[in-house]
């Protein structure tokens, strides 16, 4: 058993040396190399060889030709080289997602996303909130599907933000002045431009539209956030399987989609709370404008 | 024997990489792309991991990554332009209608079945999802060429054309794994769970799922990434602090403590593609309104975590 004493640092059960302190330095360089945006994949492989090589362990494993070049191996230890090759490998599942790319690029070239947005459209929200929700779970869904999306440029901005505004208008809980004009020529799916002659440069500028917007970004992400781990084919589901799996635990991804249920639960249900409170805000700041 | 031998990881992963191969012949010849020899040879090297990574020495497979790494580290990973006209993108939606939807919901489909039928066949359900999966691209792949009736290069090229929009951080997932097998063989977890102990006292379950969630979250805030963040509280809190003298079940704790994660990125401006990008793409006066308003929603959801971790190692 692991369970020690609070205690257990004045009885000098262990202490904490250089050495140990130096196997850090990957944590640090993680931190810092992600916190300072440098290139992610090169971040985390010098992590992975500074880590290995501090703690003592040598370039390439003593075996074959490598026990003939000095310093490289040591006897007995396996490389830092090594070990990386072999967790690459056992952890190809981690991007078998490849296979399923050709069957989804294709059908979007034939209309996987102008079908999606259809299927948007028809949402008959009587609320900017009740949208929003509807949006989430709707991104739920392609969660459970597998389907890796951002939505911010191919649904929220063109579809999600113009309806929303559009329902706002529709209740009576956004000015008039502010939301016309935004729901006319916006129905295409082509990304939104710096330049925007219809939508929400037009639209900025009252507290409420503010407000619409930030609740469409979040709708978005709640439902990719935590839809995604529905499906084990997506990447949190594969990297918790795999990092287990280095760590001598078998999991089953069967049991980690079991799992994340209650948690999605919760993220639909907190959703609905903070979006009702939308509509009555909303509801407010249209009042007080009247 | 030979189905075991045919409908195995290894034969998924090989047929993986001949995808990537096939990914690595367009890009080569692809006069779009301003990198096309650097994306080429990115796919070609990962192409052959896949392949032979089952069978290749280790250090060979180790050298290769570094390969691929200093490939991207040196910028020379782009993409190619691959189009297609969404005035005809939307009449073919109009003529298949939900039909488009059939390829996409085979993949989970195949899965599922693949899982179901190696439970049955008392072989490890786990394994079968994954072999599933990789079959379930395949078939989706068939179903969606006679749905569509295009032809297979146009299915290469439109899979090429998501893989490079995604971009080499696509392999991040597998490199962050390998990242915690090598924390794990430098005993950095060890270092971690101590420097723990001296604060938390190791039988307090409460603290120590608190002080998980918590390491979790603020490491997602830092690094903007909570994929990131798991190798590392994994190694150093979850398995050496909770689940091994717990005796937890670890796909509950791990899935939970990913998802913990989750709140950070809805706090963090680090994750810029989920809150910045779309405060700009949205014209919005304040760049960090859509953090504000996520902000009650995750501390919210985080609270929910630690009480349900919690609750849940309790109760079991």
């Amino acid at each position: 058993m692991f369970i020690r004493g609070g205690n257990s640092f004045l009885q000098g059960d262990f202490k904490l040396n250089i050495q140990d302190l130096l196997k850090l330095a990957g944590v640090a360089i993680v931190v810092v190399g992600l916190a300072l945006r440098l290139r992610t994949t090169l971040v985390v492989v010098v992590a992975a060889l500074v880590t290995g090589l501090v703690a003592g362990l040598p370039l390439f494993s003593h075996e074959g030709f490598f026990q003939y070049l000095p310093y490289l191996t040591k006897p007995g230890q396996a490389g830092v080289i090594n070990t990386l090759g072999k967790a690459f490998a056992d952890n190809r599942l981690m991007t078998l997602f490849i296979i399923t790319l050709p069957a989804i690029g294709l059908a979007e070239r034939f209309g996987l996303q102008e079908q999606s947005a259809n299927l948007i459209r028809k949402i008959r929200a009587a609320t900017v909130g009740r949208l929003q929700i509807v949006y989430q779970i709707f991104r739920v869904l392609h969660g459970m599907m597998g389907i890796r999306l951002n939505g911010h440029p191919s649904f929220v901005r063109p579809l999600i933000f113009p309806m929303s505004v559009g329902a706002a208008r529709a209740s009576g809980s956004a000015p008039r002045a502010v939301a016309s004009g935004s729901l006319t020529t916006d129905d295409t799916l082509a990304p939104a431009r710096g330049t925007d002659p219809d939508g929400a440069a037009q639209t900025s500028g009252t507290d409420s539209v503010e407000k619409i917007k930030a609740a469409n970004a979040a709708a978005e992400n709640y439902g990719n956030f935590y839809g995604q781990n529905l499906s084990p084919a997506q990447a949190g589901v594969l990297l918790v399987y795999g990092v287990m799996q280095g760590l001598g635990l078998t999991v089953s991804v069967g049991d980690l989609v079991w799992y994340t249920i209650p948690v999605v639960a919760a993220s639909i249900v907190l959703a609905i709370i903070q979006f009702r409170r939308l509509d009555r805000a909303l509801g407010k700041m249209a009042e007080a404008k009247r | 024997m030979m189905i075991g031998y045919v409908f195995s990881l290894e034969t998924v992963y090989v047929l993986t990489g001949v995808t990537l191969l096939i990914f690595a012949l367009m890009a080569f010849a692809d006069r779009t792309n301003p990198r096309r020899l650097g994306s080429g040879l990115f796919w070609l090297t990962l192409g052959i991991i896949f392949m032979f990574g089952g069978v290749a020495p280790h250090w060979l497979t180790g050298l290769l990554v570094l390969f691929l790494v200093a490939l991207d580290g040196f910028g020379q990973v782009g993409c190619g332009r691959v189009e297609t006209d969404p005035v005809e993108r939307a009449g073919h939606a109009r003529r298949l209608g939900n039909r488009i939807f059939i390829p996409v919901l085979v993949i989970p489909i195949v899965t599922f079945a693949f899982a179901l039928l190696f439970r049955r066949l008392g072989m490890d359900a786990n394994r079968g999802a994954l072999i599933g999966l990789g079959f379930g691209g395949v078939a989706a792949m068939i179903v969606c060429l006679i749905l569509t009736r295009s032809d297979p290069l146009t299915l290469m090229n439109e899979g090429r054309r998501l893989k490079e929009s995604m971009g080499a951080v696509n392999i991040l997932p597998q490199l962050l794994a390998s990242l915690g097998v090598i924390f794990t063989t430098a005993g950095v977890g060890k270092v971690i769970a101590q420097g723990i102990q001296q604060v938390i006292p190791g039988n307090n379950l409460f603290l120590l799922v608190l002080a998980n969630c918590l390491g979790m979250t603020l490491f997602t805030i830092i690094m903007g990434n909570s994929f990131a963040a798991f190798p590392v509280i994994a190694t150093g809190v979850l398995v050496p602090l909770i689940i091994t003298p717990f005796g937890v079940n670890p796909a509950m704790a791990a899935i939970i403590t990913l998802t913990a994660g989750s709140s950070g990125t809805l706090m963090t401006p680090m994750a810029a593609n989920f809150n910045i990008v779309p405060a700009a793409l949205l014209n919005m006066r304040d760049q960090y309104g859509v953090i504000k308003f996520q902000l009650p929603y995750a501390l919210t959801l985080w609270s929910f975590h630690v009480l349900l971790l919690w609750l849940l190692i309790k109760i079991s």
